[in-house]
């Protein structure tokens, strides 16, 4: 019997942005899939719609010919569909033998019996060539080995549609080859299989199909016997850039070095080198994962460093929170917006004033009027849409609440010298988009040292002096903007 | 400009007034019952006379409750200052001052172990400070050796009974009053007090914005422990006896004051304003209870519901409060499926 | 390349300290040893008969009240209440065996009663969005609230010498039938968790939320029950210790800390998700041992006061330092990991 899933005119929209649009593909039985596209490109979502966590919002997955109709992921598990995350589902305390037969653990009687369970279990390791003791608790294993045995979860349960993302990550050469082993297996079970991956390689040797996303939009379906590496790269780039760019007021004036890192090592990035001139802006881009926001924390002090230097101006600093980087200048606009940018219960005056409180003071109270002066400047000087400052923050769209933080930072009670903008753009719409890339050159013309990471490509390429490319927690290249092309970008980001 | 402040002032007032309609219901009901003693100036001043008490724990549990924590341990840590005080002046005849400053040097020690076992070894506040007020009952039965303790040094005697203007405006009355309403300052108008709310509402992105939260902590869990000490004392000179039980079944009555008048459990809202009233209708449902002649065995099972009851009001304002845009994504959903 | 695997186990190396912290049953084992022998060096009457069936009633006690803390703990819950709903059933059944019901009867409705008293937390918590552990001091107030309305403060004697041979029964003239009730219900409680869907999912629920939706396992329907259980437990507590004390005493010392103690002593995470009864029944013979060795060597009640607390910080100082290592071990396993890949 013909096996097929197929995903019919799938739509999903976020608060400011359309994470998919009119998206329609099928992948057969027996063939491998990959969907593939760059960060943002909507396949995570395209997953979480097939595993139950998102509803679409308009259009239908169909599977055998018949609507799909779950409306949670254990929906989805009984559908016969499996969606291997990152993020791993497993339980620490229990046993491995346990985890992989979570929802179903074979009874004799009353009893769980294990011995059933720890043959069945120890059948599935030797098929992954895993030496793990069944019995031993998960969370005493190695992030890859947990990262096989939540594989083998979804294996086990014998499903018809089985999806992985990114499942390679955290796994070593030999691990991978056996992966890929089962997956052929798979394959030539008859089952449908959605494979996604960054790793180019990977995706060439595994996948017959490759299903190409690009903001949210299907760009081609390529058969992966035909099609060249340059080509898939061409295909997810795309040659949409549109003339946003070329209307920026960009700064010609770049001044001397303002933050200097050398060797800085932490528990997440390592041997990071880098300067930032007064008045430029240094695009970091990078998959996901690739250790742009544990750098952009470790020089802001959020998060500790292990050893290395930073230098701001030429003088050797030492941070120990973040305080004192606010103190000598640094300010950074973190990725997470809503759970570490900003205070969303406050209102707006208070987000504004929240690093500056020291200076809206008069005697010993905080001025009404110099915060009130402060945040009405902020509102006008980025056209923040909002009755009132004495509005709160969580009411706002995302893009104004993301100039909330940008006014914070710029705000005249500030003497910021090195901007830190992790992913200032997400899920934000496009006009507000454009704002804020003005708003990042005229920081520059003000003499600030930029740093902007994004995984959009398009953006760093086009708005960035310098691109400064990271994977796997170290920098792998860097281009002047002359000679960045996404290709160059993307070949860098997913060295491997 | 001017609309804002109004419009802020509104929003302010419709809470503050739900407040105060409460009392106001829960007075006359108590008026009624006890045939309008309740209202009597004599038993207004008796209130008046118990209020510092629950207000000074009022107000530690308040900031705390606001920065995202709490204490319980502070009733326990006030009977043992409460009683070292009284050791202190009876057998060791400490002048009132010395040992007065003693006590609360102690009860601050205990504040700044709770802070240390919730900021550096991560604990919940409630247990950290559930194991300390077993360590802080310890003391101060080492204190006592068990026994009650007369205490009347005239003093602090007259700081807790004594009345203003032909004895009817307890001194008590007005030290809490100048206590909230400095505390409300500190909270309403200073960095500080901005500090806490913000640490409250989200203690990432306060860090991220240069706020140092563990600061902030220990100062409060301080401030929690020396305020409970200090009422620990007014009620052992008030009585003019440190008893073993002293203040510790008034553990909550802070708690529930605080969280009646609106400040949240979850952290980063209420305020002083609030607090208070949450204290005076407090105190009218304690004294009520002493009026109505409910049987004295029953205070401890009906504060335990008291407590109970505060925090299925606040579970419901919290309802209330993001009921609107939970309710809209649900409509959304329904409508999304295929 | 062959053997990465393995080389990548991440408790290849292991300090002492980390040794202890992973072995931690082995640890709460020779610690209780010294103690013991520490306390009977002190005290020769430490081991006497005498003396250990003292310490062998209260630790069956704390041991009932822990069990339910202590499940309720792996899921990721706490139940403060235990030792004032004992106290509570306690006085309900010598109320009832007073006024002529026959006691097994009398016992049954107070077990119903604690099921009835943990059903409320568990509205409170599941329902109304309540955190365990305020609910459940609400909780305690009201429970041993009634108890002192119930009794005007006064113990309620009970004058049934059937109801008084439950505790009076002993083996080999010294194990108290209470002890062995405990380990019977330590042994059920162990199987449940160890060999049950039930109890698996137990630790599932306090592990991994997520993991507990996806496999169709509902948190709250298991956190209930497990309240429930809480709830009864500790009124079939309270029965046998109104038989011991052949009483109900209202004012009687509550033993729920201890029972938090106890569990969290015996490496029940109080993060949820992990611990067992084993670990449980070792940690409560320690923290009794102790308990009992002070008393034995003259300490004062006040210090023993003091001690409780104390012990309680100490075993959480130990559970956090526990998870600690766990989670620092598993970052140098992903770090090891990048750093063989981007080689």
């Amino acid at each position: 019997m013909p096996n097929y899933v197929e995903f019919n005119k799938i739509s999903k929209g976020f608060p400011g942005v359309q994470a998919l649009d009119d998206v329609s593909f099928r992948v057969q039985g027996g063939r491998i899939c990959a969907l593939m596209g760059e960060n943002g490109a909507g396949k995570s979502t395209m997953l979480k719609i097939l595993s139950g966590d998102y509803q679409a919002d308009e259009g239908t997955i169909i599977i055998d010919g018949m609507p799909a109709s779950y409306h949670s992921p254990h929906g989805a598990l009984k559908a016969s569909i499996s969606v291997i995350y990152q993020e791993r589902q497993l339980v620490p305390g229990l046993s491995v033998m346990e985890n992989i037969f979570i929802e179903d653990l074979p009874k004799k009687g009353i009893r769980i019996d294990k011995a059933a369970l720890r043959k069945m279990t120890q059948h599935i390791l030797d098929e992954f060539e895993l030496d793990v003791n069944p019995s031993e608790p998960v969370g005493r294993l190695s992030v890859a080995h947990q990262q096989m045995i939540e594989i083998m979860k979804a294996y086990r349960r014998d499903s018809e549609i089985i999806a992985f993302d990114e499942p390679t990550a955290p796994l070593s050469e030999s691990e991978i080859n056996t992966l890929f082993k089962v997956i052929r297996r798979l394959k030539e079970a008859g089952k449908v299989i959605i494979y996604v991956s960054h790793r180019m390689s990977e995706i060439f040797q595994i996948s017959d199909d490759i299903v190409v996303l690009k903001d949210g939009k299907l760009v081609c379906e390529l058969n992966a016997d035909e099609t060249t590496e340059q080509e898939l790269i061409t295909a997810m780039v795309g040659r949409d850039i549109g003339d946003t760019y070329a209307e920026l007021c960009r700064n010609e004036n770049i001044g001397e070095v303002m933050l200097e890192v050398r060797n800085l090592e932490t528990d997440d990035v390592h041997d990071i080198n880098l300067e930032v001139r007064a008045g430029e802006i240094v695009g970091f881009a990078g998959l996901i994962g690739a250790g742009r926001t544990e750098l952009a924390r470790a020089i802001f002090a959020a998060d500790p460093i292990s050893s290395g230097e930073i230098f701001l101006n030429g003088q050797k600093v030492n941070f120990k929170s973040p305080k004192d980087a606010i103190a000598a200048g640094m300010a950074l606009c973190p990725e997470d917006r809503k759970e570490q940018g900003l205070v969303l219960d406050r209102t707006i005056n208070n987000n504004i004033t929240s690093a500056v409180l020291e200076k809206v003071k008069t005697g010993l109270f905080l001025d009404k009027k110099k915060e009130r002066k402060l945040s009405h400047a902020a509102v006008e000087k980025y056209s923040i849409k909002t009755p009132s400052i004495e509005k709160k923050v969580v009411e706002l769209s995302g893009g104004n609440q993301q100039k909330v933080i940008l006014g914070r930072w710029t705000s005249e009670a500030m003497v910021t010298k090195v901007l830190i903008l992790d992913e200032p753009t997400k899920g934000i719409d496009v006009g507000a988009k454009a704002e804020i890339y003005q708003a990042i050159c005229d920081f520059a013309k003000a003499g600030l040292a930029v740093i902007f990471i994004s995984s959009e490509l398009t953006e760093v390429i086009n708005l960035a002096d310098r691109i400064i490319v990271m994977a796997q927690g170290r920098i792998t290249g860097s281009l002047s903007r002359q000679e960045a092309t996404e290709e160059k970008v993307l070949k860098l980001a997913m060295h491997h | 400009m001017a609309d804002i402040l109004g419009g802020m002032i509104k929003i302010v007032k419709s809470k503050m007034f739900a407040l105060i309609v409460l009392l106001a219901i829960l007075s006359t009901i108590v008026q009624i019952g006890s045939n309008g003693i309740f209202l009597h100036p004599i038993n207004i001043r008796t209130i008046l006379d118990m209020m510092i008490i629950t207000g000074m724990m009022t107000i530690g549990a308040t900031l705390l409750l606001i920065a995202g924590a709490l204490d319980l341990s502070v009733g326990t840590v006030g009977t043992m200052a409460g009683m070292m005080f009284a050791v202190l002046l009876r057998y060791h005849h400490f002048h009132w001052a010395v040992a007065l400053i003693l006590c609360l040097a102690l009860a601050a020690v205990f504040g700044l172990i709770n802070a240390t076992l919730v900021n550096f070894a991560k604990f919940p506040a409630f247990i950290a400070t559930l194991g300390m007020a077993s360590v802080a009952e310890g003391v101060s039965f080492l204190f006592s050796g068990g026994a009650n303790v007369s205490l009347s040094d005239p003093f602090m005697r007259n700081l807790a009974t004594g009345r203003f203007m032909n004895n009817t405006i307890p001194f008590s009355i007005i030290i809490l009053l100048v206590f909230f309403i400095v505390y409300g300052i500190i909270l309403s108008k200073t960095k500080f007090g901005r500090q806490i709310y913000l640490v409250g509402s989200n203690p990432t992105a306060s860090r991220l914005v240069g706020i140092n939260s563990r600061r902030i902590s220990y100062i409060l869990f301080i401030n929690s422990s020396v305020l409970g000490a200090f009422a620990g004392i007014m009620f052992n000179s008030r009585v003019a006896a440190a008893t073993t039980l002293g203040i510790t079944d008034r553990q909550f009555f802070g708690l529930i004051a605080a969280i009646l008048g609106g400040v949240s459990f979850g952290g980063g809202t209420g305020g002083l304003g609030g607090a208070f009233v949450g204290l005076l209708i407090f105190s009218a449902f304690a004294n009520g209870m002493f009026l109505l002649r409910v049987d004295s065995f029953w205070n401890q099972a009906i504060f335990g519901m008291l407590l109970l009851v505060s925090l299925a009001f606040d579970y419901m304002r919290s309802r209330a409060t993001y009921r609107s845009p939970r309710a809209k994504r649900k409509s959304k959903k329904t409508t999304t499926t295929a | 390349m062959e053997n990465s695997s393995k080389e990548k186990k991440v408790h290849g190396t292991q300090s002492l300290g980390s040794y202890i912290l992973n072995h931690k049953v082995t640890l709460l084992i020779v610690v209780t040893i010294v103690v013991i022998v520490f306390f009977r060096l002190m005290n020769p009457n430490y081991l006497g008969w005498q003396n250990v069936l003292i310490l062998l009633t209260i630790t069956s006690f704390v041991g009932l009240l822990g069990l339910g803390v202590g499940l309720l703990l792996i899921s990721g819950q706490i139940d403060l209440s235990t030792g004032a709903i004992a106290v509570m059933a306690a006085v309900l059944v010598a109320m009832l065996i007073s006024s002529g019901i026959p006691w097994p009867i009398a016992a049954l409705i107070t077990i119903l009663f604690g099921a009835a008293a943990g059903g409320i937390t568990a509205i409170l918590v599941n329902g109304l969005g309540m955190m365990s552990f305020i609910a459940t001091i609400g909780m305690m107030s009201v429970w041993g609230g009634l108890a002192l309305v119930l009794t005007r403060g006064n113990p309620v004697t009970i004058n049934n010498p059937g109801f008084w041979a439950i505790a009076d029964i002993r083996f080999f003239q010294s194990i108290p039938l209470l002890f062995i009730i405990m380990l019977f219900f330590v042994a059920l409680y162990g199987f449940i968790l160890s060999q049950t869907r039930f109890g698996r999912s137990v630790y599932i629920v306090g592990g991994n939320p997520t993991a507990a939706r996806l496999a169709g396992i509902n948190p709250k329907k298991i956190q209930s029950i497990l309240f429930i259980n809480s709830g009864a437990i500790s009124a079939f507590c309270g029965v046998l210790f109104a038989s011991n004390f052949r009483r109900g005493d209202p004012v009687a010392i509550t033993l729920g800390m201890d029972a938090v103690t106890a569990a969290v002593l015996g490496g029940i995470s109080f993060s949820g998700g992990a611990g067992g009864t084993g670990g449980f029944l070792v940690g409560l013979l320690l923290l009794n041992f102790f308990n009992n060795g002070l008393m034995m060597i003259g300490i004062g009640p006040y210090w023993q006061t003091i001690a409780r607390g104390a012990i309680l910080i100490a075993a959480l100082m130990l559970d956090f330092f526990r998870e600690r290592q766990r989670a620092k071990a598993l970052r140098a396993g992903a770090a090891e990991i990048a750093a063989a890949k981007s080689q």
